[in-house]
């Protein structure tokens, strides 16, 4: 049974916390899921200006263990992943952002 | 080099000051931005705030936001004050006007763009409120899934 191999998988949310578990829908595929396609969210939302004040924005790239969220995992374009993590180490400084997790 | 530079001054009182303290710090740079021939745009007092990590033992601190015009002579002396002032646990100066500039030329060019596109289409070149939203992307694909060849 030959089946179609582009897909839009089942919605697997950026960020990665949700890693595995999830089935493939139809079953039988030689992966079992497929992953949605990520976008970067600076492009996607034209956010222009990444701001080390912008706390809230940031922290959705830092997860607990503190550390920056790879663009592998949450599909960041090359240009915003650099201007991040500069406004991420400004933020750091700052004592908006931790270094370390606690 | 001739046209003003601006900066962003951030700076975090200990929690232990009081308020003169802290108006006395922001008085301390306002005359120094003067004296030093800059301008001090817009002051912000963003309150107490918890720091992510202990510095010198304190959880939490007064954080001010000065946006200043000026050379780089007067960060380097602001820089050396601000060191000095004891109550000033931590600080940071960021220049931005260059990005602020680059951040209006790529929204100057989107809109640019976006007009020159409604118009190829023969629309008004500013979206109407009552124009249906665009759509998001991939969630209406679904329906070629379930498909057998």
């Amino acid at each position: 049974m030959a089946m179609g191999s582009k897909k839009s998988g089942n919605g697997r949310g950026r960020g990665g916390s949700s890693r595995g578990g999830e089935r493939g829908a139809q079953g039988g595929q030689r992966r079992s899921l497929f992953r949605r396609r990520k976008v970067c969210k600076f492009c996607a939302d034209k956010i222009d200006d990444i701001n080390y004040k912008d706390v809230k924005l940031l922290a959705s790239f830092v997860p607990e263990r503190a550390k920056v969220l790879p663009r592998r995992i949450s599909g960041t374009c090359a240009l915003h992943q650099r201007k991040l993590r500069l406004a991420i180490t400004r933020a750091r400084v700052l004592a908006l952002l931790p270094y370390l997790a606690d | 080099m001739s046209a003003p530079r601006t900066y962003e001054l951030v700076y975090i009182v200990s929690p232990d000051a009081t308020d003169e303290q802290i108006a006395g710090i922001h008085t301390q740079v306002e005359q120094t931005t003067q004296k030093l021939g800059g301008t001090l745009v817009k002051t912000d007092n963003w309150g107490r705030r918890k720091l992510a990590y202990a510095i010198q033992h304190h959880k939490e601190g007064t954080y001010v936001l000065e946006v200043l015009e000026g050379g780089g002579e007067l960060m380097k002396e602001l820089d050396r004050r601000l060191k000095v002032v004891d109550q000033v646990i931590r600080h940071l100066i960021v220049r931005v006007d260059e990005e602020q500039r680059v951040v209006q030329r790529t929204q100057q060019h989107r809109q640019a763009t976006q007009e020159r596109r409604r118009v190829a289409r023969g629309l008004p070149p500013r979206p109407d409120p009552s124009e249906r939203p665009k759509v998001t992307d991939d969630d209406g694909v679904d329906g070629i899934d379930g498909m057998e060849v």
